[in-house]
């Protein structure tokens, strides 16, 4: 049992380290997010405009030709060994701690959820990247962060759906080895991708970028069909014209589904018969992917011809894994956390 | 009652899943495993297994002794040579179904000598003496050249990762680990993410004085399922492939068609493009029989030659090594770990100490 002095003097925290966005959560009651982008000031001519030696997220996102700009998880792994990368990880782990608001002198113990890939490669070049600004550090993979925070331990199958990679893990009551976890790159970045074409093909004389069909799919995305009609504002030729972009958003969407569904039933197939009943009825789409209309009754129906199967999506995707995370450290033994 | 139960075996699964986690942290940092998680083999077990590793590989080495030389070639290689055919030496790192992963055939390195002229026939014979031995020359600087950079990315794989960074880092580090045997100045033709022209590449290594020069390059072929790892030197190839891969990476040169005719009279220089095929032949096998160690899924393409404006360029014995294949996912994946990328550095280092030594026992695979 550890003292009450240093019970009251640890600040514990869970990070979820995404490739889009990553968030913290802490034993002080903080949560807080922002988009994974890290961008410095090209030279003094754009410090002097932008007003600051680094900018994150949204903000650096709007003044990106002034920047170095770096998105350092871009499809799921660090580029350890390239510079840029790692000073950008290291840049978002403090300021997100920044955002915890740590007392003066608190020590910091934090569980850090990363993308599958990138923990079974990028292992030291997190802990380099974290350890500067924490006390004591785990690093833990993120589907299994959101399986912990969700109770999930076991006979559950979650599938991470981000905008670099899915990540599959499957539970099965003791921490998830690397054959109970896959990867996949065909995931939101991935649809940006498909959308962007998409749109070009069918609008060759409008104006926008990737940034802007990010948006799109994050404000509309849907498989199957809604009722509603999804128009856009683009320029052509300099005037905002509308847009009707709903067959691309779908089709965009959709591109991403048969690799989701075959390798769901991949992961599910490998179990034993008597455990694949248990997993396919606790299924859990989690990450921004799962905030796509109807994706999870479109897995529950493809699933079907291998039996009943429940899929649902988690509440809160954006804090899902930083919540595991801050669970998973708050139960971690003191004795643990001493000797690391 | 079932209920209690339940709630046990819950509780249970946590504990053992937040000691996987902290066990796995352990690991990460390098102090292994708690012993209650290892399961400690039977000393006597222990002691049986190390008899048979180190009888099977006194039985290995008499057979490879065996295979690479008769007892008279032996001694004749002694007593004419200090230094054994490399070869040899290259052939006693080979595993005994070495076959199916063997150096490219004959055509790949051989039958090309037909190209040189017959003031180099001299050297024919004694081949295996390096020129900078035979001569009293000494290697004092090398030129590393890491491929691509700045607007040149070279090739980038499906995870985002781009070549210029992989090669960068890799030339970095062969830098450092060349640099601490002392004795040789090592530089590069480029130290950041920068763009350099070929030919100023060339420029430099002649500025310079190098002694040597080394390119480093990262292969791209989504057609080939497997990791391959392949050397050149400078020469007129025929594959198609050979002269695609070429095409990608002589882009950039800024070499214009009178320089080329100029350049071309070198080809005169026998003596480079022999010690291009031996300084190939080194890297090749260093870099492969240590990278087989890792992965089986390696394939050998050999030495071969190439028309790589680069290599042409330079006076000193020059090659181009293709360490690696970022269109293989696996491999791409290990590319994004410093330790991979480490690994390949030592054995280009040891692929460069043996050229220097030829005979010296500095081989990698000896460590």
């Amino acid at each position: 049992m550890k003292p009450i002095d240093e019970q009251d003097n640890v600040l514990f925290v869970g990070i979820d380290l995404g490739t889009s966005r990553s968030a913290i959560s802490s034993s002080n009651g903080m949560r807080e997010w922002i988009e994974s982008y890290v961008g410095w000031p090209k030279d003094f001519i754009a410090e002097q405009v932008v007003g600051k030696p680094v900018l994150f997220g949204a903000e650096a996102l709007q003044h990106r030709l002034s920047l170095d700009f770096c998105r350092p998880l871009e499809r799921g792994i660090i580029k350890e060994g390239i510079e840029s990368s790692e000073r950008a990880v290291k840049e978002i782990i403090r300021h997100l701690i920044d955002l915890s608001k740590p007392e003066p002198g608190q020590k910091i113990r934090a569980v850090v959820g990363v993308p599958a890939d990138s923990l079974k490669v990028n292992k030291l070049a997190i802990r380099r990247a974290v350890v500067e600004y924490v006390h004591t550090l785990m690093v833990v993979s993120e589907p299994f962060a959101i399986a912990y925070g969700m109770n999930l331990l076991n006979n559950a199958l979650i599938i991470d759906i981000g905008a670099g990679t899915i990540d599959f893990c499957i539970m099965h009551g003791t921490i998830p080895s690397e054959e109970d976890q896959r990867t996949i790159l065909t995931a939101g970045d991935y649809i940006d991708e498909q959308l962007f074409n998409y749109l070009i093909e069918k609008y060759p004389n409008s104006k926008f970028n990737m940034n802007m069909v990010r948006q799109f799919k994050e404000k509309f995305s849907f498989v199957r069909d809604i009722n509603e009609q999804i128009h856009v504002e683009l320029p052509v030729d300099g005037k905002p014209v509308m847009h009707d972009i709903k067959d691309e958003i779908r089709r965009a969407c959709e591109s991403m589904l048969p690799s989701l569904v075959e390798t769901t039933t991949e992961m599910i197939a490998r179990f034993d018969p008597e455990f694949q009943m248990k997993i396919k009825n606790n299924i859990v789409l989690a990450g921004g992917g799962s905030l796509i209309r109807g994706i999870a009754r479109y897995l529950q129906d493809a699933l079907k011809e291998y039996g009943t199967c429940k899929v649902t999506c988690v509440a809160d995707p954006l804090f899902a894994g930083a919540d595991g995370a801050l669970k998973l450290a708050q139960d971690m033994p003191f004795k643990y956390w001493e000797t690391l | 009652m079932i209920s209690i139960f339940s709630r046990k075996n819950k509780l249970k699964i946590r504990k053992d899943i937040l000691r996987g986690v902290y066990e796995e942290n352990l690991f990460m940092l390098g102090r292994g495993r708690p012993a209650l998680s290892l399961r400690r083999p039977f000393p006597l077990k222990k002691i049986l297994l190390s008899a048979v590793v180190c009888l099977i590989a006194f039985l290995m080495q008499s057979q490879y002794i065996g295979t690479s030389f008769s007892p008279a070639e032996l001694t004749a290689n002694m007593s004419t040579d200090l230094f054994p055919l490399p070869a040899a030496r290259v052939s006693a790192e080979l595993p005994p179904d070495m076959s199916k992963y063997s150096l490219p055939p004959a055509t790949d390195v051989s039958s090309e000598d037909t190209a040189n002229t017959a003031e180099f026939s001299a050297f024919e014979n004694s081949r295996n003496v390096p020129l900078s031995r035979m001569l009293g020359l000494k290697i004092r600087t090398i030129m590393i050249d890491a491929g691509h950079g700045g607007t040149h990315s070279g090739s980038i794989g499906k995870m985002g990762t781009i070549e210029k960074d992989i090669t960068l880092d890799i030339a970095k580090r062969l830098k450092a680990h060349l640099g601490q045997k002392g004795g040789t100045h090592v530089l590069m033709t480029r130290e950041d993410d920068s763009f350099v022209p070929l030919d100023k590449r060339v420029a430099l290594t002649r500025e310079t004085k190098a002694d040597l020069f080394i390119s480093i390059h990262v292969n791209y072929l989504p057609r080939i399922p497997t990791n391959i790892i392949e050397t050149y030197y400078f020469g007129p190839s025929d594959d198609r492939n050979i002269l695609r891969l070429a095409e990608q990476e002589n882009a950039g040169s800024e070499y214009g068609l009178s320089d080329f005719r100029e350049i071309m009279e070198k080809l005169g220089k026998t003596m480079k493009l022999q010690e291009s095929k031996e300084f190939a032949k080194f890297i090749q096998a260093n870099l492969f029989l240590n990278s087989r160690k890792h992965s089986e899924d390696i394939q050998n393409h050999g030495v071969k030659r190439a028309p790589f404006v680069v290599l042409l360029g330079v006076d000193v014995p020059a090659v181009l090594a293709e360490v690696s294949c970022l269109s293989n996912r696996e491999e791409e994946r290990k590319l994004n770990s410093e330790s991979h990328r480490e690994n390949i550095a030592r054995y280009l280092a040891a692929g460069i100490f043996d050229y220097l030594n030829k005979g010296a026992l500095t081989h990698e695979a000896n460590r």
